[in-house]
């Protein structure tokens, strides 16, 4: 925790000095990308939304059914550089994003950039959002259009110095940031059907952001992406979260074991889902059957992880 | 003989008040262990990996009322500790807790009911009474369970 601390003040440090000034500016997306974004199927929109766990963080603590998409904002997130509340994203053009354009929403998921060009936190999981198709994250955005404007902005966050500062956060963005895949395509002859192995990749590294949760950190608080889905320290300090890969626990699951968990919350043993993966799961179950068996047979075709 | 069963009855309910809390928590775990087993036999078969008969469906709903009606006997004071999942909110929301037993137990009863003598007749109607008991799982669960 303390080391982890340091390691940010370092960055932070280096951030201000001259070069790092420039170094930690915010890189939005190119231009030619922002003026050619396609435009956005609302219908279609909504798997990503599921898929994304937008309502996990932006909708009141405990919210069910229709509340869900009431995304007003304030759940608070702990971490160990301080306390992040999660933003009004309603459709409310004062105190959400309605009065946001297209281009604006792109480079927030994709980059991390909020709309004056200020860096964003990555307890905002950009991280893996910036793997999305422009496609999809178009879509999300006009499906979100569509959902209720909720008024009031929710508190601030509770943030000491240095992590207050966003331009300190471009140089943690340029060493912890990679828009592409993290885990290469099997070996041919592999005994997977290459499409649905694909779909579940970019499901999992992309808008499912599984990795977040479920892949350890370095010191500074990126994925350490040489353990990817290895399992990690709950971000609270408190328990673990399960590993994914074949020398963890669900080496031991099939692909349908793993694709009915995520539908129906039942692991094989009949034990249910517990923790953070209930809002996970919940939102798992929303998606076609199709995208949770994608997830599963990438899940069981993972390379071990070098731990 | 009625009034012979009865009386054994009550000893056995003394005697659960009277147990050691070590001795609670290995009964509490074994009646949801009996509970997982259930919801994997009638799991396996609505999912159809299982072959449906009556007999079988009426064994699983069987013994997710037996253990509705029992579990929450196994919870005296003191067996919050040791190995154990249960939550402190079992004591501190005890009525919540209740409640969460009687939901189980009424989902239970309303299938044993649905069932008939011989067990519902085919796997539609056995999802249809069994369905609702699984639905109280995650719910009490996530309420009056805490990770190891
Ligand atoms: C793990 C929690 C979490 C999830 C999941 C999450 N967000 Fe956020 N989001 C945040 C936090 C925290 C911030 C604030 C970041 C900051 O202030 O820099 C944020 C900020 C944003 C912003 C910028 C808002 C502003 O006013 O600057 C947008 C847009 C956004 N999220 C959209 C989404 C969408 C769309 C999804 C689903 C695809 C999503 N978020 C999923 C936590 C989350
Ligand atoms: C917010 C954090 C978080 C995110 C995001 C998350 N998980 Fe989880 N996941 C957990 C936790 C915590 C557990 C342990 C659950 C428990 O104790 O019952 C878990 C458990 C699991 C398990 C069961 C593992 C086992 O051995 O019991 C699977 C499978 C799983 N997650 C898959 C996924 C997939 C697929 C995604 C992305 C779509 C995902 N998770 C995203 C936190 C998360
Ligand atoms: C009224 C609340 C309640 C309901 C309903 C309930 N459970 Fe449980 N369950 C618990 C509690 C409390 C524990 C923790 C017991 C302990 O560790 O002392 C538990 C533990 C378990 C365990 C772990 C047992 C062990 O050996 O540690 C399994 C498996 C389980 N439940 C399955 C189920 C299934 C399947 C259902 C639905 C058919 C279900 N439970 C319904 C309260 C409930």
């Amino acid at each position: 925790m303390l080391k982890k601390i340091l390691g940010l003040g370092v960055v932070l440090a280096i951030a201000g000095a001259g070069t790092g000034w420039v170094l930690s500016a915010s890189t939005p997306l190119p231009a030619e990308v922002l003026s050619s974004l396609p435009e956005g199927d609302a219908a279609r929109g909504e798997a990503m939304f599921w898929a994304g766990g937008c309502t996990s963080c932006h909708s009141a603590p405990g919210a069910e059914g229709e509340d869900k998409l009431k995304l007003g904002g304030g759940l608070k997130l702990v971490s160990p550089f301080g306390t992040f509340v999660a933003p009004n994203i309603s459709s409310d053009a004062q105190d959400g994003i309605g009065g946001w354009s297209a281009a604006s929403f792109a480079n927030a998921m994709m980059t991390g950039t909020g709309p004056h060009g200020e860096n964003l936190y990555p307890a905002f999981p950009f991280t893996s959002y910036s793997r999305m198709d422009i496609q999809d994250v178009t879509d999300l955005f006009a499906f979100m259009k569509t959902l209720p404007a909720v008024a009031g902005k929710a508190p601030d966050h509770e943030l000491g110095f240095p992590f207050n500062i966003r331009r300190g956060l471009g140089l943690w963005k340029l060493v912890n940031m990679s828009s592409g895949p993290v885990v290469k395509e099997p070996a041919a002859g592999a005994d997977v059907d290459m499409d649905v192995w694909n779909r579940g990749r970019y499901l999992v590294e992309g808008p499912g952001h599984c990795g977040e949760c479920h892949t350890p950190r370095n010191p500074i608080g990126g994925l350490d992406y040489s353990a990817w889905l290895s399992g990690a320290d709950a971000p609270t300090g408190e328990g673990k979260i399960p590993g994914l890969d074949p020398a963890s626990e669900l080496g031991s699951w099939s692909v349908p074991d793993i694709a009915y968990y995520l539908e129906s919350g039942f692991t094989p043993e009949y034990d249910s889902v517990g923790g953070e993966m209930v809002e996970v799961q919940a939102n798992m179950a929303k998606l076609p059957a199709s995208d949770r068996e994608a997830i599963a047979v990438y899940l069981k075709a993972l390379p071990a992880a070098a731990k | 003989m009625k009034k012979f069963v009865a009386a054994a009855l009550c000893v056995c309910l003394t005697a659960s008040a009277a147990f050691a809390a070590g001795d609670a928590i290995t009964t509490r775990k074994t009646i949801m262990d009996s509970v997982a087993a259930a919801a994997g036999l009638g799991g396996g078969m609505m999912k159809g990996e299982i072959a449906y008969t009556p007999a079988a469906g009426k064994a699983a709903i069987m013994s997710m009322a037996a253990a509705s009606h029992s579990f929450g006997a196994f919870f005296p004071e003191g067996s919050e500790a040791g190995d154990t999942t249960a939550a402190p909110a079992i004591w501190s929301d005890a009525a919540g807790f209740e409640a969460a037993l009687a939901k189980f137990a009424a989902a239970s009863d309303a299938a044993v009911q649905a069932s008939g003598k011989d067990g519902p007749a085919d796997v539609d109607a056995f999802k249809a009474a069994f369905g609702p008991i699984m639905a109280n799982c995650k719910s009490c669960h996530e309420t009056f369970r805490v990770k190891k």
